[in-house]
């Protein structure tokens, strides 16, 4: 059994790991609350942002203009689906509406691999700024851009909740995802907060997508599927509560970081968000606490 | 009114959708950032102009092959983050510049390049086209994760003796498949023995859990085992989703006089090696080790200097940035003459794939009469003590139970933004059983002059 | 007549019960028909190439059936059938490894094992619902893949896990000794599927059938009506988990040699989408997915056209189906062809219809 000594580094690099997960999680949520969609496509949308930033940057464009692009067409693309396939499927079971999202999943994947090719031997990378300046916990040098993946975890989580409380707009979506039928009848406009629902999300893919990218890999298969590690954390939120998604991806990102110094038990970490699912999903539901609509309490 | 403006709102995304599609395919050059691994159309900037034309790959400049075609097969892999086809597409630029110049006895080279995803039921299926619908006479170039195991007892059967770059254990260990590389297992050899050699007091190996790591991790054990230093075997399910685990994990288990060796693709060691460098972990142990495919100026540039002399890569052939011999030249002028297919640019892929198709090229210019499998596949197998110019030995088929022609290696390291030798040819040690099996077969291979 | 309108999913569909016709007499000779031309004629006409696609076409039919009955008959969405196939090779590649027993038994072993997994997996998960079932599947499959990548499939080694990772030759997995060449296999593979296409019918002709369908309906009804919808949601879990097996362990002989990294937990996701885009209410949507799986692919490789075309197309199509769609291309292309065939029949049809024809004014 390691040393605490030992373990101490991997605190650091799963607390970062959380805030990765953090990120795509709250996201998800919120999007499930205002829609009643589990947006699967998350990943892809902003795997395929943050190839179109790398390819602005490799253009030697400036690298905030890729940014920039990366989170248009997040916001744009997921804006678009809402708005596309939304109304088409608004009336259907959330399983329905979460499946449609893996076809716009599978677009995307498909023309991610079709438009950046797989280049014998040699990969793509997305640096930001803050990757090389950074300080020193301990032993070990954590660098900035960790820190912004834990911060922006929390800032939007806070942000995400204070919006959804206390503005007019956030208030709205709680209300439709109450009740969408009887929101409309109240004079809420639900088409326009729908849209902004999506909007947001989709801004949301893109930044996490940077991020990701950075902190991961800029690579297509790894960021579209690292959704369903980041949907482990929602799901314990019970697709409901954005600070227990938070808390969620934290426990998630530290243990399954933790568990790699032990040597018997290091091959299996990834395993980490998936076992927390389905167990979490077991006792919530022991106590019927899922086979309820998604209203709050 | 809600609906139109719906529609709108729609629409409107769907062609910001659009534009960023063009914008994406635009600028999404097939070169990924930076490195001598440009296009073709630019390569002439990396090297000093070539003395040699591309006309000299064959025997008669300027005569343009119009005979009956002689009909090559090869089959890689090529999915998401796998892509080989830089090996085929070279060495069909290599054959096509044969054909513009001579051909073989006036009979051109038609070579039929099969593109597999890792599917044991496609690659099967794709072995049986290319010897009953395609008709070919010779398997030249595979390089494929999977494909040597898979197809080994069919082209056996059917008497087929490839010449390919390997990567599962069958391309080294039947009869009928001979190798221009030396594949993860012997490559990691060398990537070891280097190690041991700078008397570091542990290692830890570690490698991408693809099928074969224990055939893998079967050389570095032993090396290891002879020198009487601990080893520490690691896998990592790929791709690496925390590389700063990864690294600390590496770094801790090896201690400050050990060495990390790593046996990955290019992206996922990449990974490591950078996050190692965000961590500030790279200077606590004495020394990393990588095998082949972290052989590319690319991962040099991407690493930066701090890992100059720190990083120290087994390359299995001759490194190009440091040689202007003629073939080398040659290979140069030929990527660039007809290798726009091929979207690594100078590199060790490249090198395979011309390596390959000049071995196949110089066999069947010793065949007279008809072009037959058996005429063929015999005169693979009859090379012998060929100087390929691309690798440290002279190259041998034979007829042995199995094959590890390519067993003498580099070592190089990056130097800013480059890779540069630091050890020249050295004999893999016979330690690793299989390399002695071999060496036993096939006598002592000779150094190239 | 039992109209089956399901609200959640929109679509409506009629489920006649009644005896059999002279419309099911005619629908039997059909089948039987094709069944005998891809037994006998099909490994002549094609290629060594297709015919080893069409193998795989065989084995992804019977994954097809099993998800379609899940989702279409019960309406149970299940995103871990990848990982149910994968036990059902790896059961089978164990056993023929490790015994000379006779290949319809290991077979049967296979499909046991996976549906004592189906039905352990679904006693807990069963009591969630559309979504969360879907997702916890999902879950389960993924923790699943990380274990398969750590153990592997059974090479030939010893040991509980047979895997020897050192091996410099590893053995091929073997076929029953009456189907070891490439077309024999294929036939073989088709009897299989086509015995667990039978499998299904039976069950859905019979009390099972009308239960799911009562489920789908509305289960608090169900309930109502005094049906056990846990034990026949099991059941429905269990028949599509031996199926699945069966399917693995005919893909085991099929390819000889079994990596982990061929049943990654994404594949599950694809499977769906062409499920869905095949048609989940009837029988042939199965097939027509597995056409979409294996074949498609297979011409497309051929062809040299890049596989992602397809995936794009799969996700369109998956679009498509939720939104327009929802029985599938099964339900759908037999609809628009009929709708055609009418067009062509009115701009074509006979002129007294018309009123006064063109003859009559002269």
């Amino acid at each position: 059994m390691p040393s605490w000594q030992d373990f101490q580094p991997f605190i650091v690099t799963g607390l970062a790991l959380g805030g990765v997960y953090a990120l795509s999680g709250v996201g998800l949520v919120v999007l499930y609350r205002a829609t009643g969609v589990v947006y699967l496509a998350f990943g892809a949308v902003g795997a395929m942002g943050a190839l179109i930033a790398w390819s602005v940057t490799n253009a030697h464009v400036q690298a905030w203009v890729g940014w920039l692009a990366c989170l248009l067409f997040s916001g744009a693309v997921t804006l678009g689906y809402g708005m596309l396939f939304g109304p088409a499927l608004s009336k259907r079971d959330p399983l329905v509406k979460a499946t449609a999202t893996l076809g716009l999943l599978l677009v995307l994947f498909g023309l991610m691999d079709l438009l950046w090719t797989t280049s014998g031997g040699q990969s793509r990378a997305i640096t930001l700024p803050t990757d090389n300046s950074g300080f020193i916990i301990g032993q070990i040098q954590v660098t900035w851009t960790q820190v912004i993946g834990l911060a922006a975890g929390f800032a939007i989580t806070a942000v995400t909740g204070a919006f959804l409380r206390y503005t007019k707009l956030g208030t709205a979506m709680r209300a439709m995802a109450n009740d969408r039928e009887i929101t409309a009848t109240l004079g809420v406009p639900v088409r326009r907060v729908e849209a902004a629902a999506w909007l947001g999300c989709g801004l949301l893919a893109g930044l996490a997508g940077l991020l990701l990218a950075d902190m991961v890999a800029l690579d297509a298969t790894t960021l579209t599927f690292l959704v369903i590690s980041a949907l482990a954390a929602a799901l314990i939120g019970r697709l409901r509560s954005i600070t227990l998604t938070l808390a969620a991806a934290i426990v998630i990102g530290l243990v399954q970081n933790l568990l790699v110094p032990i040597p018997s038990l290091s091959n299996y970490n990834d395993m980490t968000p998936f076992v927390l699912a389905a167990t979490a999903l077991l006792v919530l539901s022991r106590r019927h606490v899922i086979a309820r609509s998604r209203e709050e309490t | 009114m809600h609906e139109r403006a719906s529609n709108t709102c729609g629409k409107v995304a769907l062609v910001a959708t659009v534009g960023m599609f063009a914008l994406a395919s635009c600028s999404s050059s097939p070169s990924p950032s930076g490195g001598s691994g440009t296009p073709s159309a630019n390569s002439s900037a990396t090297s000093s102009p070539a003395v040699v034309s591309a006309s000299q790959c064959g025997t008669k400049p300027g005569v343009v092959a119009t005979g009956t075609p002689i009909t090559l097969g090869g089959i890689v892999t090529n999915q998401p983050g796998t892509s080989f086809t830089d090996i085929a597409n070279m060495a069909n630029a290599y054959f096509t510049c044969v054909n513009d110049n001579g051909g073989i006895k006036g009979h051109p080279i038609k070579y039929n390049i099969e593109t597999e995803q890792t599917n044991p039921a496609q690659i099967a299926g794709e072995a049986k086209q290319l010897v009953q619908t395609d008709h070919v006479v010779g398997i030249v170039g595979n390089t494929s994760i999977i494909e040597c195991s898979i197809d080994s007892s069919y082209w056996q059967k059917l008497g087929y003796d490839i010449i390919d770059s390997g990567i599962a254990p069958e391309c080294w260990s039947t009869p009928n498949s001979a190798a221009v590389n030396m594949g993860p297992r012997y490559s990691s050899d060398g990537a070891v023995q280097y190690a041991l050699a700078q008397h570091v007091t542990k290692i830890v190996f570690d490698q991408s859990n693809v099928p074969g790591t224990g055939y893998i991790a079967a050389g570095p054990a032993a090396l290891a085992a002879a020198a009487k230093v601990p080893i520490v075997q690691l896998t990592e399910n790929v791709p690496i989703t925390d590389a700063s685990s990864v690294a600390l994990k590496e770094v801790d288990d090896a201690g400050p006089n050990g060495a990390v060796v790593l046996n990955f693709t290019p992206p996922e060691a990449l990974v490591i090696l950078q996050a190692a460098q965000k961590l500030g972990i790279e200077d606590r142990v004495k020394l990393w080790g990588c095998s082949t495919p972290c052989n590319t100026d690319f991962l040099a540039q991407s690493l930066g200097p701090k890992w100059n002399n720190k990083l120290f890569v087994n390359a299995e052939l001759t490194p190009p940035d440091s040689t202007s011999t003629p073939t080398m030249q040659l290979y140069e002028a030929i990527l660039k003459q007809y290798g726009k297919a091929v979207s690594g640019g100078i590199g060790s892929f490249s090198q395979m794939g011309f390596t390959e198709a000049e071995i196949a090229v110089h066999a069947l210019e010793t065949i007279t009469g008809a072009y037959t499998v058996a005429s063929v596949n015999a005169a693979f197998k009859a090379v012998a003590n060929y100087n390929t110019g691309m690798l440290c030995q002279l190259w041998t088929y034979g007829s042995y139970a199995m094959h590890i022609p390519n067993n003498e290696d580099y070592t190089v390291t990056p130097n800013n933004g480059k890779m540069v030798t630091a050890q020249g040819c050295t004999k893999i040690s016979s330690v690793d059983p299989q390399i002695a099996e071999y060496r036993k077969l096939a006598g002592v291979a000779a150094l190239a002059p | 007549m039992l109209d089956t309108a399901d609200a959640r999913t929109g679509g409506r569909r009629q489920f006649r019960l009644r005896r059999p016709g002279p419309g099911t007499l005619v629908r039997a000779a059909v089948v039987t028909g094709l069944l005998l031309i891809l037994l006998f004629a099909a490994p002549a006409l094609l290629s060594a190439y297709y015919v080893d696609s069409m193998t795989q076409v065989a084995v992804y039919a019977m994954l097809a059936i099993g998800l379609g009955l899940l989702v279409g008959r019960v309406g149970l969405v299940s995103l871990g059938q990848i990982a149910v196939f994968a036990i059902g090779a790896w059961v089978t590649a164990r056993l023929l490894f490790a015994t000379s027993q006779p290949y319809p038994l290991v077979l049967l072993e296979a499909g046991a094992s996976t549906m004592a997994v189906g039905t352990l997996v679904g006693l807990p998960a069963l009591r969630l619902r559309g979504l969360y079932l879907a997702l916890i599947t999902l879950m389960l499959a993924g923790a699943f893949s990380i274990v398969l990548a750590t153990t592997n499939f059974p090479n030939g080694g010893h040991g509980f896990l047979g895997y020897n990772g050192s091996s410099v030759h590893i053995p091929p997995i073997r076929r029953p000794s009456i189907a070891t060449t490439d077309p024999a296999y294929f036939r073989y593979a088709v009897a299989v599927a086509a015995l667990m296409f039978a499998l299904v019918y039976a069950h859905i002709r019979t009390r099972p059938g009308r239960a799911w369908i009562a489920i789908r309906q509305s289960e608090p009804a169900a309930i109502a009506a005094g049906i056990n919808t846990t034990m026949y949601k099991l059941w429905a879990f269990a028949l599509a988990s031996f199926i699945t097996g069966v399917a693995g362990g005919i893909y085991a002989g099929a390819v000889h040699f079994l990596y982990s990294i061929d049943f990654p937990a994404q594949d599950s996701i694809i499977l769906l989408a062409v499920v869905l885009m095949g048609g989940v209410y009837s029988m042939w949507g199965a097939i027509v997915a597995a056409l979409l799986l294996q074949l498609l692919p297979a011409l497309l490789n051929d062809w040299g056209v890049s596989a992602d075309w397809l995936t794009i197309l799969f996700g369109v199509g998956v679009l498509q189906v939720l939104t327009t769609a929802p029985a599938g291309l099964a339900d759908q292309v037999p609809k628009d062809l009929a709708r055609l065939g009418r067009l062509i029949l009115r701009s074509t049809g006979p002129r007294h219809r018309q009123g006064v024809s063109e003859h009559d004014r002269g």
